[in-house]
Formats: C-alpha cells, sequence, structure tokens
C-alpha cells in the first residue's frame, strides 16, 4: 500500500462513519422537533381543558372533599389532642410571653419610678431588721438568703388597707405603714391592667419576697426572706388556702385578737 | 384597742398636704418642697377622749388640679378626709364648693374637715374679707409652719371617726 492508498483508506474510515454519525443525529433532532412541534399542538387545545377542570376541581373541593377533611381532622384532633396541643403550645404560649414580658417591662417601669419616688420599701425594712437584729444594713444587703422564712404575715382589708391582724417571729416594719404601701401599690398595678379579676400576687423588694394571695374582701401579704420559688410559692399558696378555710376566717374578720391567734397558731411551725 | 383609721389628705399641688402630716407626725417643718408621687403613707396613734388610744393611718396623695381625675382605689375604706387648700393661692379654692360637693356625693358619710392652710402668710384681715368664701366651708385655718390648729385638726377628725 503506498502512502496515499493508505490515506485514502483512513479517510474513508472516518468520513463513512462521520456521514453515518451525522445522519444518526439529524434523524434525532427531527424526532425532537416533531415531539415539540405535536405537544405544542397539542397544549394549545388542551390546556384549556385542563384549566377548566381545575377551577371546577377547586370549587367543587367544599362540597366533595370539604366534609372529609373537616371530618378527619375533627378525628385527628380528638385523637391526639395533647399532640396538637403540644404543637400549639410553644406559638400561643410565645405569643402571650411575650405580650406579658411587654406588659411587664412596661409596669416594672413604672412601678420603679414609683418606688423610687414614693415606697421607700428598702429603707424601710433594712433600717427596721437592722434595729431588730444589730447587723448593720449592708451586712443585711449582703448577707446570704439562702433558707426560706416567713418574716411576717399580715392579714389587710382590700381597698381602705388597714390591718385586720399580723404575726411576725421578727418585728420587720410597722405593720399598719406595710399595709398601706402595699395596697396603695396593689391599686396601682391593678389599675395599669384595667382588666377585672386581676389581682398583684407577688412584689419582690431588696431581699425580701412579699406574697400576696387575694380572698373576696381582704388579702393576706407574706414577707418571705430566702429563696422563693415555684415550688414554695406552691405550698405557701396551699398553705394559705387551706388556714383561710380551716380556720373560717372570714368568720373572724373584725376579731383582730382572735384573727391573730390564729394566725399565729397556723404559722408557728411554718 | 380599735381599728385603725384610714385618713386620706386631699388638695391641689403644693397646698401643704405633706407638710401638715409632717408636723402633725414628727413635728418638724421643711421649706423645700417635693412632689409627692403616687402615696405616701405615715402612721401615728394618739389619745381622745377618756384617754382612748387610736392609730391614725394617714394617705398622702400626689396633688391634682382636679379632684374628679383622682385615683379612686386609693380612696377606697377611707375614714376620714382632710380637704386642704392654700390661703395663699385663689386657684386652690376657686372651685371649693364643687370638689366638696365632689366628695360628699362619693363619699356619703365620710367625715370630712376642710382647711385652709398657710395661715402665716395671709393675715386676719384677709380672712374677713373673704369671709363669704371661706365661712361656709372651712372648718379650721391652719399653719403646718408654725404648727398652728394642726393638732387639733387630726384630734378632732379623729373624734368624729368613733
Ligand atoms: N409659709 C408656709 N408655707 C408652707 C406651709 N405649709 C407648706 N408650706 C410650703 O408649701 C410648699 C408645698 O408644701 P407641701 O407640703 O409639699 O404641699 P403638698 O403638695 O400639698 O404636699 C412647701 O414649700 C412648703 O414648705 C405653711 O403653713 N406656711
Ligand atoms: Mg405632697
Amino acid at each position: 500500500m503506498t502512502q496515499d492508498e493508505k490515506l485514502k483508506l483512513i479517510k474513508d474510515i472516518l468520513l463513512t462513519d462521520d456521514r453515518v454519525f451525522v445522519s444518526h443525529i439529524e434523524q434525532k433532532i427531527a424526532k425532537l422537533e416533531e415531539t415539540i412541534n405535536q405537544k405544542k399542538a397539542l397544549s394549545v387545545k388542551v390546556d384549556p381543558i385542563i384549566n377548566d377542570k381545575l377551577d371546577d376541581f377547586i370549587k367543587d373541593i367544599p362540597a366533595t372533599l370539604g366534609p372529609t377533611i373537616t371530618e378527619t381532622l375533627k378525628k385527628e384532633i380528638k385523637n391526639s389532642q395533647d399532640a396538637v396541643v403540644e404543637a400549639l403550645f410553644p406559638i400561643i404560649g410565645k405569643m402571650i410571653k411575650r405580650y406579658i414580658q411587654h406588659e411587664m417591662k412596661l409596669l416594672s417601669e413604672r412601678i420603679n419610678h414609683q418606688l423610687n419616688n414614693t415606697f421607700s420599701f428598702s429603707w424601710f425594712f433594712r433600717k427596721a431588721k437592722s434595729k431588730a437584729t444589730g447587723l448593720s444594713e449592708s451586712d443585711l444587703i449582703l448577707q446570704e438568703q439562702s433558707n426560706t422564712k416567713i418574716e411576717q404575715l399580715i392579714i389587710i382589708e382590700k381597698g381602705s388597707g388597714v390591718v385586720l391582724a399580723e404575726y411576725s417571729k421578727t418585728k420587720m416594719a410597722d405593720e399598719d405603714m406595710v399595709a398601706g404601701m402595699l395596697t396603695a401599690i396593689k391599686s396601682f398595678v391593678e389599675d395599669a391592667f384595667i382588666k377585672e379579676d386581676q389581682n398583684l400576687q407577688y412584689i419582690e423588694y431588696d431581699l425580701y419576697h412579699i406574697h400576696l394571695q387575694n380572698f373576696s374582701s381582704y388579702y393576706i401579704a407574706v414577707v418571705v426572706s430566702g429563696a422563693y420559688n415555684i415550688i414554695y410559692k406552691d405550698k405557701l399558696e396551699n398553705s394559705i388556702l387551706s388556714f383561710s378555710t380551716k380556720h373560717k376566717i372570714a368568720d373572724v374578720l373584725n376579731n383582730k385578737t382572735a384573727l391573730t391567734l390564729k394566725l399565729k397558731d397556723f404559722f408557728k411551725n411554718e | 384597742m380599735s381599728r385603725p383609721k384610714k385618713i386620706v389628705l386631699i388638695g391641689h399641688f403644693g397646698v401643704g398636704k405633706t407638710s401638715l402630716i409632717r408636723r402633725f407626725v414628727e413635728n418638724t417643718f421643711t421649706k423645700d418642697y417635693k412632689v409627692t408621687i403616687g402615696v405616701h403613707i405615715s402612721k401615728k396613734e394618739i389619745h381622745i377622749k377618756g384617754d382612748t388610744p387610736l392609730t391614725l393611718v394617714i394617705w398622702d396623695l400626689e396633688g391634682l388640679d382636679d379632684i374628679t381625675k383622682m385615683r379612686t382605689s386609693y380612696l377606697l375604706g377611707t375614714n376620714g378626709f382632710i380637704y386642704v387648700f392654700d390661703l395663699s393661692r385663689p386657684v386652690t379654692y376657686e372651685n371649693l364648693e364643687a370638689e366638696l360637693e365632689y366628695l360628699k356625693t362619693n363619699y356619703p358619710n365620710t367625715p370630712t374637715k376642710v382647711v385652709g392652710n398657710k395661715m402665716d402668710l395671709v393675715n386676719k384681715a384677709f380672712i374677713e374679707e373673704n369671709n363669704g368664701i371661706f365661712t361656709p366651708f372651712v372648718d379650721y385655718y391652719v399653719s403646718a409652719k408654725l404648727g398652728s390648729r394642726v393638732e387639733t385638726l387630726f384630734t378632732k377628725l379623729a373624734e368624729a371617726l368613733i
């Protein structure tokens, strides 16, 4: 084979293959074009029909599927109430919490303003305790507040703020003045929350937690030192509740001596 | 021992409510004026007729130019009012009649003493000139600064409460 012959052979092989390949591709492209065109042609005719059907379908959902969906949902919710609550709780909880946080912030700003200007509780309690214990006021501030202790209990008439009875292990502060201040703060705060049946239940001041428990014509203020947490609050709430019912407090509201005795009796072991 | 009595002082800004209470409770007087915000509560035990001890819990409210705008929850269960105006400032007594009427309507049967304070700033002639305005309403002309008639005012009110 000469050089030329060799070259021709190679060319033939290559070119033949090329040609076959090209025609193959051409065929494929033609088929594609055809498909696309056909689809286009079809869709012009079919699309409106589908749209109509879809519209009908959507229109009919409430009638056809609605009851079924509602029924299913109802059943689902009923059968998995816990799960639903669980799912909704964080959302609602967050909303409420955010609202409360906001309100509390406003409130505490207002109260702080008021307290700074008017109700000198810290000064008041600390002075009294300092006098009673002989400790310096700054020592008292620094004193560890580890063990929870009821310092003072006051039964106070709502509105007037008049003391109906009082009991304290160590005399903390003048109960008449504390009761007046608490009642004033309570009125102020409860006015701020215009809603009815809202009662101020707790005031934190310095080292003291003042737990307020409301009854219809009176409320009980418990001055607590040390840690006051939800568990303690619960316990305290229950014991005051049972105190008030067991001892029929409502019947002796106007008898200071009797009331004081009951108070002392009930809480001497607290 | 009878139950404590709640006494509330009302009247415009700066008429001397706080000063009257301080004079009565601590027997002091200062010239500097600190506006009362919210409520301030003080207490004094007194002895009236026949040596009966009685505790007065005195509520000092912030002054207001309009009595009807007062926070009514502060007034709940009040046993006795002291209405104070300033003899040296007509603006504090120009609505005297209407304000007292408001008190009487909203707190019927609650003993009320009406006092013109700062007697030391005016003279007898002034009172006589304004006889028509003051006499029908005023129980005492007092001065927190000099302490005149302050003790009488609180004692008489206390007596009216038992
Ligand atoms: N000259 C005189 N000044 C008085 C008398 N009582 C009060 N003041 C002054 O009047 C101002 C207002 O008194 P204050 O008791 O704070 O009035 P409040 O706003 O009604 O409590 C203060 O500067 C007092 O010193 C008084 O009897 N005589
Ligand atoms: Mg004042």
